[in-house]
């Protein structure tokens, strides 16, 4: 067996376990507790983002 | 911008304050705001063609009067929901005022940017805020104070053990379904090599690498991820009933442990198998919990918003206790802007009270003395003393909640038939495995080889496409359901409804459109305008169809109907304005009658008619007529084709309810009140019929409970629409026919699915027994079965729209 596939293999590895990490973290965080709310929460705009009072749509 | 006169925002309503106005020019016109938000919600609005909104929308909304965000609850109160963290404090709320997201957005936002917060968070779906803050710089009092502000309401409270559990319980499944992905994505890698090599070659060195690695990844998704099936094994083994879990148990331990041998004698593995069992059926779990956890929580927030705390008078002082801690004849003063704590009846004192979430009346109602009220209900403008009628377990709202409650844990009977299933199937595996390990022992194969051969018959046993065979069937038809304005609360929801013999319907309302008119005005001594009068004042406070049928008729004859402040409203029966000069009654014969008012003889009609009299004497009465709603006919023919019982259920008298019987040409059981209803729903249902009851006042809310699937349609109260189980959000009597079609096809689907899952397993058994089994064959039957199981689940995402009938046979 070829050493690459060997480093391709360890390289899986540390990649899966990053991403596994992350989703524990934010699971322990709370943010799946709420899985409502997210898709209505980007309709609204940022207070800074939100433009003059006067443009037309 | 220019001049901006005084005016009303578009659109909110609401008065704009001074120099507050926000004027934006919208296709060529240039309408006011009260502020940026309600600017932007309506270009929002507006932009996507909704305008109509604006001329349609009526406001009925009782909001909560000024002034009583003031009663400041004591000192100590709020600090005892405060938790305390590694930087600074925590504190759970419950808000309420909360109606879209903009709200949210709002809170988040203000909130954000005020001093002393560190973090907040709230929850679309529960209304509950979690705030972080620093309490040395922004004391709890405050924080309450901001939110106020700007005209929510927080209440504190604290997560009761019950709920708290089933987050904690929610999060670790997600935890092991997450784990468990994420280590068969790294095995997919390793078996995809190993088949390549069963294939093609691979060498001892590189085949024993990858096997060691798979061993590797699959352990903790066994042991971590699996634990809930071992467990259940576990438990199941202890009381001898051997169920799912155990034959899913059986099936993974034994690839597991074949696996471990087979690295250590060179041959095949089956990890692949072993961890792609326990990811799917966690998949299926994690569906399941969250369609079940999102049925009740309409009637939990409801629960929620009685308060935990009230104050108790005795001995002359208020004292703040536990809700829990009432007692029957306990005495608490209730403060305008609080929620009634308990069910009771006022002692002393005058208030309006919003009871829409429990009744739909929008309109506040005045209680006296002697009044009841239910708790979670609001009080608006006076303080009143309370005379706890019972316990707050036991309160009408807590009640309500524990049958949603118990109707959420109550475990789906399909599981129960994959567990049936798993009872004959477990005992009968473990004879097929033990006879073929004596049959390769007879036939001169040593002790290892044979062993090896009877475990594999075990792996391929065990079919993983079984726990998805029920959630993902039950996830596509709610969705398909959904989209088509059908709610199934719930997977078991869906499955009542597909075995319903009997629809139960009531009739106002749900039958008929619920739009009574005036068709005779019959008044005995005095004028019929005097009589309609007297019927609009009293009328003129309740949102009952009868009421605003009354209504319309008076402004048509051009009365204007005083308005009337004293009126006690008797659910289902009746009305009582008892005013200072003189005491209106309204209502039901029976019910004028067991006031003990004479009603003189009079032709009986076949409509629904309202009784009045004033001090005692009999004045007359009023005759309504509804009409039938437009496919009520097709629906009840339609339902009578499928083999359904149709009946219909009302509180009106016979010869009214007759009529509309006979025009739909159903059973009919007339004068009934709510418990009467209840009573008639429980005796069918003992009696072996499974009920489905339509209904959509607070009166028909105990049988919706009590029906096998209650049912509710737009426009039915709250309260109706929180009790019921299959909420149909178009007002069309066709979509139960629709509903039930789709309840039968997703049930179908189901059997089907547990058939295709054993059946491919079934198949590779004798490849199993022959020995001839190759872990490849094991992996490809699971992904075969697991796929045509989720694609027979996706047909029901397309039933046809002409799919009205139900088809010919069930099974």
């Amino acid at each position: 067996m070829t050493d690459s596939i060997i480093i391709l293999i360890i390289l899986s590895i540390f990649l899966g376990t990053g991403a596994w990490l992350i989703f524990i973290w934010a699971v322990k965080k709370g943010e799946f507790d709420d899985v409502e709310g997210a898709k209505y929460r980007m309709l609204e705009d940022d207070p800074e983002a939100s433009g003059g009072e006067d443009d037309d749509p | 911008m220019g001049e901006v006169a005084e005016t009303a925002c578009e659109h909110c309503g609401l008065a704009i304050a001074a120099g507050q106005a926000v004027a934006a020019s919208l296709g060529g016109e240039t309408f006011t705001f009260c502020c940026r938000g309600c600017a932007g919600a309506y270009r929002i609005i507006t932009g996507a063609g909704l305008g109509e909104f604006y001329r349609r929308r009526t406001r009925p909304e009782t909001g909560v009067p000024e002034g009583v965000f003031e009663a400041e609850t004591g000192d100590g109160y709020l600090e005892k929901f405060v938790r305390p963290t590694a930087n600074g404090a925590e504190i759970s709320f419950l808000l309420e005022g909360i109606h879209c997201t903009s709200c949210i957005w709002l809170i988040e936002h203000l909130l954000a940017r005020t001093r002393g917060v560190a973090r907040a968070m709230l929850n679309y779906s529960s209304h509950r805020l979690r705030v972080s803050f620093d309490p040395d710089i922004l004391p709890v009092r405050e924080l309450a104070g901001v939110i106020r502000s700007i005209g929510y309401l927080p209440r504190p409270f604290s997560l009761d053990a019950a709920h708290s559990l089933h987050e904690r319980t929610q999060r670790t499944l997600l935890i092991r379904f997450g784990t468990a992905a994420f280590l068969s994505m790294q095995l997919m890698g390793y078996s995809l090599a190993l088949y390549a090599g069963y294939f093609r070659g691979m060498e001892d060195s590189s085949r024993t690498l990858m096997q060691l690695l798979s061993a590797a990844v699959t352990t903790p998704v066994v042991f971590f991820s699996g634990y809930p099936f071992l467990a259940g094994a576990w438990r199941s083994l202890q009381n001898r009933r051997p169920g799912m879990d155990l034959l899913i148990s059986l099936g993974v331990l034994a690839a597991y442990c074949y696996s471990l041998m087979a690295v250590l004698l060179g041959r095949e593995v089956y990890f692949y198998t072993a961890a792609m069992i326990i990811t799917l059926l966690l998949l299926g779990r994690l569906l399941e919990s969250s369609a079940r956890h999102r049925a009740g929580a309409g009637i939990d927030r409801l629960l929620r918003l009685s308060p935990d705390m009230a104050l108790k008078i005795a001995g002359g002082r208020e004292t703040p206790v536990d809700c829990s801690s009432l007692l029957a004849g306990d005495l608490v003063l209730v403060r305008p802007g609080d929620r009634f704590p308990v069910d009771g009846v006022i002692s002393r004192g005058t208030t309006e009270v919003d009871e829409a979430v429990l009744t739909g009346e929008a309109r506040p109602v005045l209680k006296e003395a002697g009044g009841e009220v239910i708790s979670g209900a609001l009080n608006l403008t006076a303080a009143v003393k309370v005379r706890v009628a019972r316990a707050a377990a036991e309160s009408f709202v807590a009640r309500v909640a524990r049958l949603v409650e118990d109707a959420q844990n109550r475990k789906a009977p399909v599981q129960a038939l994959a567990d049936r299933l798993a009872a004959v199937f477990v005992p009968l595996v473990m004879l097929l495995a033990a006879g073929t390990i004596t049959y390769w022992l007879f036939r001169g194969q040593d002790i290892g080889s044979a062993l090896l051969i009877g475990v594999s018959v075990l792996v391929v046993a065990c079919p993983c496409a079984l726990g998805l065979a029920t959630p993902t069937a039950v996830l596509v038809a709610g969705g398909s359901a959904a989209a088509r304005g059908i709610l199934f609360r719930g997977g078991d929801v869906l499955e009542r409804s597909a075995g319903i013999n009997t629809v139960a319907f009531d009739k106002t309302g749900t039958l008929t459109a619920g739009q009574p008119r005036v068709v005779a005005v019959e008044a005995v001594g005095g004028g019929e305008k005097e009589l309609l009068e007297l019927a609009a004042r009293l009328e003129s406070s309740s949102s009952h169809p009868l009421a605003a049928g009354i209504l319309a008729e008076a402004r048509a004859r051009g009365i204007a109907p005083g308005a009337a402040s004293a009126v006690r409203v008797i659910a289902g029966r009746g009305l009582i304005l008892a005013a200072a000069s003189r005491r209106i009654v309204g209502g039901s014969r029976d019910f004028l009658e067991e006031s003990g008012i004479e009603i003189p003889p009079l032709p009986s009609t076949n409509n629904t008619e309202v009784h009045l009299a004033v001090d005692q004497t009999y004045r007359g009465r009023i005759i309504l007529q509804d009409r039938l709603r437009d496919e009520a006919l097709i629906a009840v023919r339609e339902l009578g084709r499928a083999g359904l019982n149709t009946i219909m259920l009302t509180g009106d008298n016979r010869a009214a309810a007759g009529e509309i019987a006979d025009r739909l040409g159903i059973a009919y059981i007339a004068g009934m009140d709510p418990q009467a209803k209840t009573a008639w729903v429980n005796k069918r249902i003992s009696a072996g019929d499974r009920v489905m009851m339509v209904g959509d006042g607070i009166n028909d809310g105990p049988a919706l409970a009590a029906a096998s699937v209650g049912c509710a349609m737009a426009g039915s109260t709250d309260f109706a629409l929180d009790t019921a189980e299959l909420v149909l959000t178009r007002p069309n009597l066709l979509k139960i026919v629709e509903a039930l079609t789709l309840a039968r096809r997703a049930m179908r689907i189901i059997r089907q699915n547990l058939f295709w899952a054993f059946a491919y397993n079934l198949l590779a058994l004798p490849l199993a027994a022959a020995g001839k089994l190759a872990p490849i064959y094991a992996a490809g039957a699971m992904a075969a079965s697991s796929v045509c199981v989720l694609l027979n689940s996706l047909r029901l995402s397309r039933v046809g729209k002409d799919h009205r009938r139900f088809e010919a046979g069930d099974d």
